[in-house]
């Protein structure tokens, strides 16, 4: 009898609980997808549809219906459809509070539009949920450093050392606390420890270039602006990087393999490239990016296969026909080189780096009286030529 | 007893806005009322060319000389040869072709009147007009009109009584890119304003491939799909000829994609430096080698990219002494996400990004910042912020509220604190308004004593804000012209409140986005009733100094008296 009432009562006030949470669930802001493309649109569909019938059915689980929510959140989150993403995880972490997925993204989605009170709200509950998750102290700090909260911006990149002592980017916040206390040495101290986990992450150089500038040392700024890039830190983060895994088509691959390149990791962003080719066999764009990228691995003959593709799949693309060129002008293939020089002059007549290739190449073909009436079109230095007999 | 306390406690506490309690009114939209009915074309198709959601800009000069700012707005136009303006998305409605426009400002008859004086005045503004520059470029006093557009660019001559002749082709000064923002200045001190025009993108609309949002919707494209043109500098011979020198000059050693950009003498060694704000490259600082030509300094000082090494989507860009230590900092509009940056100058251009100990970072992201410029809107001494935003990319709220042309966001007033920081506000309504802002320039319109601001709308009408708080404080109001009568752009002027109190303003109309400031300079002095000294350093070199300058009123300074 006590075990029967045991469990009628937690029947009753799981009820209780259930009614309650699904009463404060916020209507969700429907995306207009009318002009999105039509496998996104599908994909959206088909989850929303799955959320709607999930809703409706009386049998659906607290724990069931938030995994819909949470589910469709990221695929939102994922396509950068930002306000029904986030109705999405506030519904999904009333009805799971404890799930440490849902309250992250939408502190995550938060943070990512600005909304820094509920970031940091968002962010404080995901810590208590769970103490491991090193991204959470890291965007604690990010948040607090942006606000110009500095002393909690540093307790929280230290929090973060603590769980990972080597984290780069909790370094990278550290020394930038550092840098606007003009603490230069320390702020040093950090970006270098930063740069030894993070090589590629070249736009360190740049922190560390102005913490140097602080200490008046100009041979150390200037050697450092040197290397600097575009390539920054950032935090491991299963759970958001996961949402680029659900994104559909070639733009995600290209991305990634854009990001590689320029952190001149040629053989991953081959690979990327190679996804986005797959992905979509004809979009010119990933092939010429693969075929750039084949180049710079000495994989001439695959670099030239993906610039003839692009070519025959979108014959104006000036730089699959100039990268072509390079290939075959390397290989003193000089007469078909002219030929896509021509084509790529064709579609832009002031391309002077066009335009001096060509006049190179014609020199190279003996074809001076071409060469130098385009040197003096294009206003190009004269090149001495020797006609072809 | 205790009930009654409560509530006696939560009556204390009602904000204001439930009880009808609004402050006052900091400024006043009169547009329409005044005459200056405008409204930008922007000849958008739905096919996404990037120039439809770039301009317009407008400046406020006085054209005629009689003493009160007149104004040009600048006109959009279609993009493809074979569209009528009355078939596009927002089709034109105006009874001829779009065209830029010229207002006459009647004040000095009476009244604050504008009357559109285009037909009589010789301007045919009817490219597809981006913005607008002003300098007198042959020292006769009058001022003149430099119009960039997507195409051909257009110098007008001002002729006096009104009228202005095209001399786009004998002063050489065409350039037939896509041009943003330009700029008068002396940058080699020979009395003769040279020009500065910065490009911003290689764009046809043959050349404009389709490109996507990362929801995969069709969205405008970033302007790094097209290659960056350069910019070109033009050095005034003084004839009436000005000479290309941007090669031998270094200027073109740098490329980017322009959208603002500002003179100045950052480093305070008497030759005026420039500075171009470049969308998603880094910015430049041309730092003039007092020898015709420039070097960029921009990533070591410090100047070229925000606090973290990134690039930005540098758009409107403008300077001043901020803080008032002397010397001056720059401050460039960005991007919605991306936060709006302040570049103080520590001294001798070297520059640490200080937005967000400013207070200026959170307040930036939420919008898409276009036109720019420091003012001290209250007369309290300090350099206050105006931002003029519009979004470039759809706006979710406003696309479910079935806006046509869903890209509004409010504008922004910062009030400096006088410490080192600035303060949003928030509570005025005419700042409110949901539009695409892009131009924005400040002038004292109706010559009281305050800033006034026109603001230019992209697919909407031009907004002039009167100031109604700012002559509460008392104010120096200064002209400085040169022996010709020219304004003399680039001037730096020190305004000697008391020994600890000077403050320094330089005499510009560059700066903004694609627009033209007044010339004159408008000093607060908040509650002081008089200035120990106004000290001149002239373009030239030289300095002079002026006592007992009068203060609530316009004064002219001219030099070498």
């Amino acid at each position: 009898m006590k075990n029967f009432l045991a469990i009628v009562f937690l029947l009753i006030s799981t009820t209780v609980y259930s009614q309650s949470s699904r009463k404060d669930l916020v209507a969700v802001r429907l995306p207009d997808l009318t002009s999105v493309e039509k496998s996104v649109r599908e994909q959206v569909t088909e989850l929303q549809d799955s959320l709607a019938s999930a809703s409706k059915n009386p049998a659906t689980t607290e724990t069931a219906l938030a995994e819909a929510y949470g589910k469709l959140g990221q695929i939102y989150h994922a396509y950068s459809l930002i306000e029904p993403a986030r109705d999405c995880y506030l519904n999904a972490s009333l009805l799971a509070p404890k799930d440490f997925r849902w309250t992250y993204l939408l502190a995550k989605l938060d943070q990512q539009k600005g909304s820094f009170d509920d970031a940091l709200r968002g962010f404080r509950i995901a810590r208590s949920l769970r103490q491991d998750y090193v991204a959470v102290p890291v965007n604690l700090g990010n948040i607090y450093l942006e606000l110009n909260r500095l002393d909690e911006a540093k307790a929280s990149f230290s929090a973060a050392l603590e769980l990972d002592k080597n984290n780069a980017a909790a370094h990278y916040g550290l020394g930038q606390v550092a840098l606007s206390s003009r603490s230069y040495a320390e702020a040093i101290r950090h970006f270098e420890a930063t740069l030894a986990q993070a090589p590629s992450a070249n736009r360190v150089h740049y922190s560390l270039a102005m913490a140097y500038r602080g200490l008046g040392d100009l041979e150390k700024v200037k050697a450092h602006l040197a290397q600097q890039g575009s390539v920054g830190v950032r935090v491991a983060d299963p759970l958001l990087d996961a949402l680029q895994n659900l994104i559909e088509g070639e733009r995600l691959p290209l991305a990634r393999g854009k990001l590689a390149f320029e952190a001149k990791r040629y053989a991953e962003a081959a690979e990327e490239f190679r996804k986005a080719v797959a992905a979509k066999p004809d979009s010119a764009i990933a092939r010429i990016n693969l075929g750039v990228t084949l180049s710079q691995l000495g994989d001439v003959e695959g670099a030239a296969e993906q610039f003839e593709e692009a070519i025959r799949i979108e014959p104006g693309r000036v730089n699959a026909h100039y990268n072509l060129a390079i290939l075959l002008a390397d290989q003193n293939k000089h007469e078909q080189a002219i030929a896509h020089l021509q084509s790529a002059l064709a579609l832009d007549p002031n391309d002077t780096s066009v335009g001096s290739l060509l006049g190179s190449e014609l020199v190279k073909a003996g074809r001076c009286r071409e060469a130098i009436e385009l040197q003096r079109r294009l206003n190009l230095k004269l090149i001495e030529c020797h006609p072809k007999e | 007893m205790r009930i009654i306390a409560t509530v006696l406690v939560l009556l204390l506490i009602v904000p204001s806005s439930v009880t009808g309690q609004t402050k006052p009114a900091i400024f006043k939209e009169v547009a329409a009322q005044v005459g200056l009915s405008f409204q930008h074309y922007n000849g958008m198709t739905g096919k996404f060319y990037l120039p439809e959601i770039t301009g317009s800009g407008g400046a406020l000069f006085d054209f005629d000389n009689d003493g009160d700012l007149d104004c040009f707005l600048v006109q959009g136009n279609t993009l493809e040869p074979n569209t009528q303006p009355g078939t596009t998305l927002f089709p034109w409605r105006g009874p001829e072709s779009p065209r830029g426009r010229l207002f006459r400002n009647d004040l000095t008859k009476g009244k604050l009147t504008f009357t559109d004086v285009t037909q009589q005045s010789g301007i045919v503004a009817t490219g597809y007009g981006m913005g607008v520059a002003v300098g007198d470029i042959n020292n006769d006093g009058l001022p003149d009109l430099y119009l960039s557009n997507l195409g051909a660019n257009q110098m007008y001559l001002n002729k006096g009584g009104g009228k202005f002749t095209d001399v786009t082709k004998e002063s050489g000064t065409d350039d037939p890119r896509w041009s943003t923002s330009a700029s008068f200045f002396d940058y080699d001190r020979d009395g003769w304003l040279d020009l500065m025009v910065v490009n911003y993108a290689d764009f046809t609309t043959a050349n404009s491939p389709n490109c996507f949002a990362s929801n995969t919707a069709r969205d405008y494209c970033t302007p790094r799909v097209f290659r960056a043109p350069g910019n070109r500098l033009f050095h005034n011979k003084g004839n009436g000829v000005f000479e290309d020198v941007t090669v031998p000059a270094g200027v073109s050693k740098e490329f980017g994609h322009g959208l603002g950009i500002v003179t100045a003498d950052f480093n305070n060694d008497g030759w005026i430096d420039i500075y171009v704000a470049n969308d998603g490259d880094q910015n430049q600082l041309w730092t003039n080698q007092k020898n015709g030509t420039f070097v960029n300094d921009a990533l070591l000082a410090g100047a070229a990219v925000n606090r973290n090494g990134q690039t930005e989507a540098g758009m409107g860009v403008d300077v001043g002494d901020f803080d008032g230590n002397g010397t001056d900092d720059i401050f460039v509009t960005h991007l919605m996400d991306e936060i709006n940056a302040l570049f103080v100058n520590l001294g001798q251009a070297v520059f640490e990004d200080r937005t967000r100990e400013a207070g200026l970072g959170m307040p930036g992201r939420r919008f898409t910042g276009f036109g720019t410029f420091f003012f001290d809107y209250d007369n309290d001494g300090w350099l206050d912020l105006f931002v003029a935003n519009g979004s470039v990319q759809l706006v979710p709220e406003l696309v479910r509220q079935k806006n046509p042309f869903p890209l509004g966001q409010p504008n922004q007033l910062f009030r400096n604190t006088g410490k080192g920081s600035f303060v949003e506000i928030m509570d005025q309504a005419e700042l409110q308004l949901l539009e695409v802002s892009r131009g924005a320039t400040v002038g004292d319109v109706d010559n009281d004593g305050d800033a006034d601001v026109l603001v230019t709308n992209n697919n909407g009408p031009a907004r002039l804000l009167l100031n109604q708080v700012g002559n509460q404080n008392h104010w120096l109001g200064l002209r400085l012209v040169g022996k010709s009568g020219r304004d003399m752009l680039g001037a730096l002027v020190e305004v000697v409140v008391t020994e600890n109190s000077v403050l320094r303003r330089r005499v510009r109309t560059d700066g903004s986005y694609l627009s033209g400031n007044d010339p004159r300079v408008l000093v607060g002095i908040g509650q002081s009733l008089k200035v120990k000294a106004v000290r001149v350093r002239w373009p030239g070199g030289t300095v002079e100094e002026w006592k007992d300058v009068a203060v609530d009123q316009y004064t002219t300074l001219k030099e070498g008296r």
